[in-house]
């Protein structure tokens, strides 16, 4: 009956423990299930017996089968599998009172049902019954009613009663029986109460028990598995020391290979070395005897060296004391030098904050004097202009002085002329005749028109428009060049700046780089000088014959140039009509100078005096000298003549003085004679004297 | 005894050195108190050398007793530990603890006594030593895992439980629940009320009296009317996802009344409402309430398309065909993954529409019809289902009248189907027949893990090699978990053992 194992002996104890809460207080009609169930379960718990033992085997061939898996993974599966085993028995047993509350609950619902419809039926049945006879009773109520006799009347009031009572004690009956019933269902309810309150008591019975069991059964199996790593681990220490000891077996014999192996090489080097040490004895006395050899020689050598030196030294020694004194020297020129290089630098740093000074003083002097060269500049063009002015001036007076004293000494010429024939016709009675000279003929300065340069007219020209500007001037440009009257100088100055401008070639190339810093006016005019000198030099250079041809050669390029270079229309410049006509007028002013041989650079006003002096000279001399002697000698007499007459001349002045005189003091005596203080004196002095009174 | 505690002393007062010049008569005396019985007071320590003479004097002289444990050198303690006792001692009316460094922080909060009000601690405290001590102060039975492994949620869960098992409508202020939501509105996951009291008319019970014996004197004159009305607490919760509720009173004992396991129909409305607003619930049970179709019904309609709900449990209840009907629309208007309508009034008109509604389902694991009445007629239905569903993996057909039809159908489904991994069919009947198909269904299949068949009239050899089958199943599942790449191994192995068997 009972299976092998702890385990199924509880299984079973706890199910006749289950089992007999379950047998006794439930109704007999329960029990067979009851008792079914109990024993389904000890045959379910038998057989998990035989399961577990099948599967112990199954395990025990797999163990075997499976050699190589570890003995410690054999007992963690078996420990597993045996407790998953033992949790599901246990939670089987556990759920075994769900279970078994589950189909009691249902045969209960099954039985009600049951007996539920019994009821109805039965109640329904009654109440048929009891309909049948109230019915039967209703209806004897109406027999009753025809019932006349009272006894049969009482009689079946009687029966009546009777079957009421009937009635009444039938449905007392089911009423009790109800109750009844009610009564053992409240007793049943009380014993399913308590049935229920066992069955949790026992419940938790076994999951007390269970608890502890799987506790202890998990314990016992940790220990197992415990065991079995500790066998394991047993297993793989001894296995792995004698794996090791084997490796180290291995490890020395090698080792002893190895030292074997190393005394064989070592004595081998060993001879190798003897015999390298040899070779190397032989070598290295071959090599002394040959070093020492060297040695020796070196020796000489260094003896010779040594002697070398030694002269050496001495000539250096000396060579340094000469030296060490020449330092000393050295040094005193040095300190002198220092001390002059000192002084010097005073002096420089003196000269430096004098030459700044001067150097200030020179730009601020030379500020000022560039002031003063531009005032001056003005100055001078002032001055220039004054000059011209005076010049003209003094030109014009000294024309007039001129012919003043030329007015004057023939004046006096005519009146020695005069003189001289006077002398001639009256004193000496000889005839005279008038001299003839050239100069007495001439009147004023005696001078030649200076002819002037085309360079000349256009520095005029230039200056006067850039001075006077829209001034129109043109008279006094126009008296010197014959220009046309229609043509203004402004036209002129325009025609002018683009012969400049254009025939650039004729300039020289140096003078067009000295040019440009210029300004522009005096730029054009040296440029018009360089070009016209140009023309002019080519012009002399060749013969008079040819002069013509070549000016009007040129006049024809000129002429042609100009409309050239008028192409470029600018209509307000120069009307082309007129453009011949001043080129013309100007060509006709340079060429009438150009006739004239005298070379055309000539100083504005320079006078030429030389002849000055002759004509005066001349005109002093203009009478000769034996007249002067002879005028001489007649002085001379004459001057003797004027003496007699001059003594002559102070002796009637004299007389007539003395007359004079005396008339005089006539006049005074008259006077005081008729003055009245005669009367008032005493004596009067007319008696006193006697005045002669005329 | 005496003699070592003597020697200790003399020691003590050598190292304390009082005064070195009558250092001998210290000696003395000190030795001679060794020999008295030690005074449990700790003594004073001599600040001034007086009563030389007396005995008193001589004992006051006594800087250290050994046997006191008390004592200690440190005599004044740290500034901190005075602080953090000062922070302490008033840290109802000024609490002080964000501001600390970490290592005060765990001083303050275990020296915090849990009686704390809450309208301090809830938001302040997230220290779980805390809150377990609060716990454990309070029950001395606590299950943190319960609880989401976290003691402070255990606390407010199990705080707002007790307040609403104790909660007497139209005689407790509702104020004292609602006052509590703003403090444990973050901490409350879930909900499990097993009793809700019905309101009292005449006679208030006692407030501080034991809540079975104010809900058992509870005699009603008039029927009972609501219970509590989860509405309000329940918006307020925004993490609430178990709703776990019975409709009815514990401990009643010998004042037992019908009155008090009523589930009106404003209570169900109310109740279908709040778990309508509720959009994070995802398990709502309520179980042994009295639900009948009608009720169920309303709650379900409720529960059309709801957001997050995954688990529904009315277990223990009156629900017939029609509440099964409607269970069966909900199963494929939501996505539910567990329903449980065990111990109910299903028969085979409700087993054959769940079936229905199961044949194209794709989000239900597990269903529960325990001790309902489907019969061979809604278990073939079911069978039928399973053919074609690729989802659940738990059916609990226990104590259902089945037989053997729908063993037979089911053995075809068993060779069919690779979902299911648990199946019970306990006290059916079943049959021998039935047994010896369920047995060739069974041979065929790989991934049945549990078949109970307990109590089902199967003859005992199949039942055993249907376990046999079902272990080795289990083994094999085991493997696959274990290391995928020996699945192949462990199926042959399994197959050698099923040719054994």
């Amino acid at each position: 009956m009972n299976p092998p194992g702890s385990l199924g002996i509880l299984e079973d104890k706890e199910k006749e423990r289950l089992s007999t809460p379950i047998l006794g207080p439930s109704i007999l009609s329960d029990n067979p299930y009851e008792r079914i169930q109990a024993r389904r379960l000890r045959i379910a718990a038998r057989l998990e017996a035989r399961r577990r033992e099948a599967l112990g085997e199954y395990l025990d061939g797999k163990k075997e089968s499976e050699e190589d898996q570890s003995k410690s993974f054999k007992q963690k599966e078996e420990s597993r599998l045996k407790l998953a085993k033992l949790l599901l028995c246990g939670t089987e047993l556990v759920t075994n009172i769900q279970v078994a509350a589950d189909i009691r609950e249902i045969h209960r619902r099954v039985e009600e049902e049951e007996i539920k419809r019994q009821r109805l039926e039965k109640l329904e049945n009654e109440v048929k019954t009891s309909q049948d006879k109230f019915d039967q009773i209703t209806v004897r109520w109406e027999e009753g009613k025809q019932k006349r006799i009272p006894q049969d009347l009482w009689d079946m009031l009687n029966t009546q009663k009777a079957h009421c009572a009937g009635l009444i004690e039938d449905k007392n009956k089911l009423i009790s029986e109800l109750q009844q019933e009610l009564k053992t269902k409240d007793d049943q309810y009380v014993k399913d109460l308590k049935k229920q309150s066992d069955d949790i008591c026992v419940l938790l019975e076994r999951m007390e028990e269970q608890v502890k069991n799987v506790m202890k059964s998990f314990r016992q199996e940790l220990n197992y598995i415990e065991k079995a790593f500790e066998m394991e681990r047993q297993d793989l220490l001894t296995s792995n020391k004698k794996t090791w000891e084997q490796a180290l077996q291995a490890h020395k014999t090698k080792e002893l290979e190895y030292l074997l192996n190393r005394i064989k090489k070592v004595e081998d080097y060993e001879k190798q070395l003897n015999k390298q040490r040899e070779w190397d004895c032989e070598e290295y006395n071959k090599i002394k005897i040959k070093l020492e050899q060297d040695v020796q020689i070196l020796e000489q050598q260094l003896q010779q060296m040594k002697a070398t030196y030694q002269l050496n030294q001495e000539k250096l020694e000396y060579n340094v004391q000469v030296l060490k004194k020449r330092d000393e020297e050295s040094t005193v020129i040095k300190s002198q030098q220092k001390r002059k290089i000192n002084r010097l630098h005073d002096i420089l740093n003196n000269l430096r904050s004098k030459y700044a000074k001067q150097i200030r003083q020179f730009q601020e002097e030379n500020q000022s004097l560039t002031s003063d060269y531009k005032h001056l500049v003005t100055q001078f063009k002032e001055l220039q202009k004054a000059i011209r002015h005076f010049a003209f001036i003094d030109d014009k007076r000294f024309r007039e002085i001129w012919l003043m004293n030329e007015e004057e000494a023939k004046d006096l010429i005519n009146r020695a002329f005069d003189v001289d024939r006077i002398i001639h016709t009256q004193h000496l009675g000889l005839p005279w005749t008038a001299p003839d000279f050239w100069f007495l003929r001439n009147v004023g300065p005696i001078s030649q028109q200076p002819q002037r340069s085309a360079t000349q007219i256009l520095e005029e020209v230039l200056l006067q428009t850039e001075e006077e500007g829209t001034e129109e001037a043109a008279s006094e440009a126009e008296s010197y060049l014959d220009l046309p009257k229609q043509i203004s100088m402004k036209t002129t100055r325009k025609i002018l700046m683009l012969l400049c401008d254009e025939s650039g070639f004729l300039i020289e190339s140096k003078l067009l780089s000295l040019l440009r810093p210029l300004e522009r006016s005096e730029c054009y005019l040296l440029k018009l000088d360089a070009i016209f000198s140009e023309q002019t030099s080519l012009t002399l250079a060749l013969d008079s014959g040819e002069q013509a041809d070549l000016k009007r050669q040129k006049e024809g390029s000129l002429v042609e140039g100009e409309p050239e270079e008028k192409a470029p229309p600018s209509p307000t410049l120069i009307h082309p009509n007129e453009v011949l006509k001043i080129l013309e007028a100007f060509v006709m002013g340079l060429k009438k100078p150009r006739d004239s041989p005298t070379p055309v650079r000539l100083v504005k006003y320079l006078r030429d005096n030389s002849k000055d002096s002759a004509y005066w000279e001349a005109l002093a001399t203009v009478i000769p000298p034996a007249t002067l002697n002879l005028w001489d000698a007649l002085y001379t007499a004459l001057e003797k003549y004027h003496v007699v007459l001059t003594q002559r001349a102070k002796l009637l002045m004299e007389n007539k003085a003395l007359e004079q005189q005396n008339t005089e003091l006539q006049m005074l005596l008259q006077q005081y004679l008729d003055s009245k203080i005669n009367s008032e004196l005493h004596v009067p002095p007319t008696q006193v004297l006697r005045v002669p009174t005329k | 005894m005496q003699e070592p505690l003597g020697t200790l002393a003399l020691s003590a007062l050598n190292r304390s050195s009082v005064s070195t010049q009558d250092k001998s008569s210290t000696v003395a005396q000190a030795s001679g108190t060794a020999a008295q019985p030690p005074r449990p007071s700790n003594t004073p320590p001599p600040s001034k050398p007086k009563g030389w003479n007396s005995r008193a004097g001589v004992s006051r002289m006594r800087r250290i007793i050994a046997e006191d444990p008390e004592w200690s050198l440190a005599i004044v303690p740290p500034l901190t530990e005075l602080c953090i006792q000062h922070i302490v001692k008033n840290f109802q009316n000024n609490p002080i603890l964000k501001e600390l460094l970490p290592e005060h922080k765990q001083k303050v909060l275990d020296l915090l006594s849990p009686d704390l009000p809450l309208a301090v601690t809830a938001n302040l405290i997230h220290d779980e030593s805390y809150w377990r001590r609060c716990c454990t102060q309070r029950w001395p039975v606590c299950h943190v895992a319960k609880h989401g492994g976290s003691w402070k949620h255990m606390f407010f869960e199990r705080h707002l439980e007790n307040l609403l098992k104790h909660f007497i409508p139209n005689t407790t202020d509702p104020a004292v629940i609602l006052d509590l939501l703003p403090l444990c509105r973050n901490y409350v996951r879930r909900l499990s009320v097993d009793q809700f009291l019905p309101p009292v008319k005449l006679r208030p019970p006692p407030r501080s009296g034991d809540p079975s014996d104010s809900g058992s004197e509870a005699e009603l004159e008039e029927p009972a009317t609501d219970h509590y009305q989860l509405g309000d607490l329940v918006a307020g919760l925004s993490h609430l996802e178990e709703l776990d509720l019975v409709y009815g009173v514990k401990d009643c004992g010998m004042n037992f009344e019908w009155n008090l396991f009523l589930f009106t129909y404003s209570d169900c409305h109310s109740l279908a409402a709040t778990i309508k607003a509720c959009h994070t619930l995802k398990i709502f049970r309520l179980t042994r309430s009295k639900v009948d179709d009608d009720k169920a019904r309303i709650l379900i309609r409720s529960l059309l398309d709801h957001p997050a709900l995954e688990e529904l449990d009315l277990s223990h209840n009156l629900i017939g065909d029609r509440g099964a009907r409607a269970s069966a629309k909900l199963l494929n208007h939501s996505h539910l993954r567990v329903l449980n309508l065990a111990n109910n009034r299903v028969r085979a008109p409700g087993a054959q529409s769940l079936a229905y509604a199961l044949a194209h389902n794709t989000n239900l694991i597990s269903l529960n019809l325990r001790l309902n009445c489907i019969e061979d007629e809604g278990g073939q239905a079911l069978a039928h289902a399973l053919q074609t569903n690729r989802c659940l993996t738990t059916l609990h057909l226990g104590g259902n009248e089945l037989s053997e039809p729908t063993a037979t159908l089911l053995s075809q489904v068993l060779a069919i189907n690779t979902t299911l991994t648990s199946i019970n069919l306990s006290c059916n009947h079943i049959g021998l027949d039935g047994g010896k198909q369920l047995l060739e269904g069974m041979s065929d299949n790989r991934t049945l893990l549990e078949f109970d068949l307990r109590l089902s009239d199967v003859a005992q050899e199949s039942e055993y090699l249907i376990g046999q089958a079902v272990s080795a199943n289990r083994e094999a599942a085991r493997w696959q978990t274990s290391n995928p790449s020996h699945f192949m191994l462990a199926v042959s192995a399994k197959d050698s053992e099923n040719s054994a068997g």
